[in-house]
């Protein structure tokens, strides 16, 4: 027996490739969208796992250092150390900010580290790693900055020495690495004209400008001046010993905050990004429903140019689900070409959009069964109007 | 005179009540194999309707219908003796319409070929027989042409092709040449006398046509929904 639907394909190709590539445009945003939610996603993972901690201790009472600010003393990881299974413990910053390249800047996530312990960059893809202990920076390439190129944070130039790739925040902000000294500075030490004002406050202040006590006013502008804070510590613990253990032993003895990955992933993933998720989830649902509602009406419109045909093709035999299985067969031909040509698109202009875009292909196959459903279900309107035709209304006038 | 098409006291009512409409009235016909007849009259007096009911699109109200010998409807009997009216249509009955209706998107041998395979034969024995009929109907020079390509005596004689694809005991042709010109509205008539002739099929040809009824050998005239029968000149085309 002759494919009716691949005859009638083939005859209007033309209309049928360029109806099919405006739907696989629709479809290559659709899928490009749940690349968008995919590289959030991603990207929350490869923080964590770009940090090489098992433990994150911050603030009490509070969920950061990524989704909450987080405060806390730069000696706490000495008491981490000394709890037992803890194999590495390091003070981390981090800092999101515009760094001065040139004439321009970019929004980064300026992460200060100690070289050799968690929270330094995984690898490089050219360049080195730090060696002197102030002003050197190893970039992700997505900055745009090139080796041995000067940037500036805060009041400090900087040297790129190194570049690394997928270290971004869970905003998708490429890092830069700083040493944990000029990080703290950068986050916490006031600009010159503050200190000048806050020390001119402090010696007005009688309470601590007191007569007969010298050095006391000294000593307070000492301590404004120099700040121990970090955002975090991360902590690694020995194999085999379960990483909640430890948190335990933290929040209990040294009155902390501890996230396991677990529940850290927890944070990131349903918390931080779940209203970015949703908001995609929307536009996924919107855009399904407009490219069903173009299916429909595009089939619904070519079996209507076809009423006549149809009235023939009953009149002289052919079956009711031959016919219906010819929409249904052109309104799947429809969606194959509009996903082909929407995966391609999807795939071509991915790497080009400024956050990551990961296209999964899981969510490729899940995507082409659902165009596939979308179709079908489009189609029971041309269907419906198909097979009420009359055969009938072939005969006479 | 064997059978090709039989009707006994055909009636067709539409509607009930005040409302009621008779199109068809106790109409009587017999033609035999390969005998083309023309069914002539005014619009409105029961053409189609009659067409239809022989077509199996439409039910009669009243009467008998015997197609090739077999009796295919008896109001007396419980109506259609079958309940597949497609598959009685496909492969029983052939039509011929005023416009050709080719299926647009398939080539002049699969729209010939289409009804053999819808019947179930093989592909190929249908691309056979259509290339056959084509053969006999002159246009199988344009056997892969798509129907756009072709003229409209050529469409017209694709579906005389497509009408005789299941040797049907019966054509029903609805006004096959209106849209023809005198010389090529003949060519047509001596086309369905040769092929009446050729496979034994019984023709009925429902026109309007004054440059064709005089070529009829019989015609039978309706008026209101009642049948006439009448000798025909069964002039000669040259």
């Amino acid at each position: 027996m002759i494919s009716l639907a691949g005859r009638d394909i083939l005859h209007s190709w033309g209309k049928f490739v360029l109806t099919g590539m405006g739907l696989g445009l629709l479809i290559g945003v659709t899928l490009t969208m749940a690349g968008v939610y995919r590289g959030m996603v991603d990207d929350a993972r490869v923080l964590l796992d770009n940090s090489g901690a098992d433990i994150w201790v911050v603030q009490k009472d509070t969920q950061g250092p990524y989704a909450e600010a987080s405060s806390i003393r730069d000696d706490v990881y000495r008491g981490v150390l000394g709890l037992p299974a803890v194999v590495q413990a390091a003070s981390v910053t981090y800092l999101t900010m515009q760094v001065r390249h040139g004439a321009t800047d970019e929004r980064s996530m300026v992460v200060g580290f100690e070289p050799g312990q968690p929270g330094e960059p995984a690898y490089l893809v050219a360049g080195r790693r730090l060696l002197r202990g102030h002003f050197e920076a190893i970039a992700d390439v997505k900055t745009g900055f090139r080796l041995g190129e000067r940037i500036r944070i805060r009041r400090h130039d900087y040297e790129v020495v190194g570049l690394t790739r997928r270290m971004v925040s869970s905003g998708g902000d490429p890092m830069v690495f700083i040493p944990l000294k000029d990080a703290q500075e950068a986050q916490f030490l006031k600009d010159n004209d503050a200190i000048i004002g806050d020390r001119a406050r402090t010696v007005a202040n009688p309470a601590l400008n007191r007569p007969g006590v010298p050095g006391l006013v000294d000593a307070v502008n000492a301590a404004q001046t120099i700040n121990h804070s970090v955002n975090a510590v991360l902590v690694r613990v020995a194999d085999g010993t379960p990483a909640e253990q430890v948190a335990q032993d933290i929040r209990r003895w040294k009155h902390l905050q501890a996230f396991t990955r677990e529940q850290m992933e927890e944070i990131l993933i349903a918390k931080l990004i779940a209203t970015s998720a949703k908001q995609i989830g929307m536009f996924l649902v919107i855009l399904t429903i407009v490219s069903a509602a173009i299916v429909a009406f595009i089939i619904y419109t070519m079996t209507l140019g076809k009423i006549r045909e149809i009235a023939v093709l009953k009149l002289i035999g052919t079956r009711n689900r031959s016919i219906a299985g010819m929409i249904l067969q052109q309104a799947l031909g429809l969606g194959l070409i509009g996903f082909v040509v929407g995966k391609i698109s999807a795939t071509i202009w991915a790497p080009a959009f400024p956050k990551y875009v990961l296209l999964e292909p899981a969510d490729a196959v899940r995507g082409f069964v659902i165009v596939m459903v979308v179709c079908a279900l489009a189609s029971t309107l041309a269907i419906r109007a198909a097979l009420k035709v009359d055969p009938a209304a072939a005969i006479g006038g | 005179m064997d059978e090709g098409i039989r009707i006994e006291g055909l009636s067709k009512r539409y509607g009930a009540g005040d409302t009621a409409v008779d199109a068809l009235k106790d109409v009587n016909m017999s033609i035999a194999p390969g005998e083309v007849v023309g069914l002539v009259g005014p619009s409105g007096s029961g053409k189609t309707t009659l067409l239809k009911c022989l077509g199996a699109v439409i039910e009669p109200t009243r009467g008998r219908m015997t197609l090739g010998g077999e009796v295919i409807y008896d109001s007396e009997q419980g109506g259609w003796k079958t309940k597949d009216l497609r598959a009685l249509r496909r492969d029983r009955i052939g039509f011929i319409f005023q416009a050709p209706y080719l299926i647009p998107f398939l080539d002049v041998t699969d729209n010939v070929a289409l009804l053999p395979m819808l019947a179930g034969r093989p592909n190929g024995a249908s691309r056979a027989r259509a290339l056959e009929l084509l053969q006999a109907l002159d246009v199988a020079h344009r056997a892969r042409a798509q129907p756009s390509q072709l003229s409209g005596g050529e469409q017209q004689r694709v579906s005389i092709a497509r009408a005789l694809a299941n040797q049907p005991p019966v054509i029903l042709a609805d006004e096959p040449t209106a849209p023809l010109d005198s010389e090529r509205a003949l060519a047509v008539v001596r086309i369905l006398n040769q092929m009446a002739s050729q496979y034994q099929t019984a023709i009925i040809v429902v026109t309007h046509d004054e440059k064709i009824i005089p070529t009829f050998k019989r015609i039978y005239h309706i008026r209101d929904g009642r049948t006439e029968e009448e000798a025909g000149e069964g002039r000669a085309i040259s």
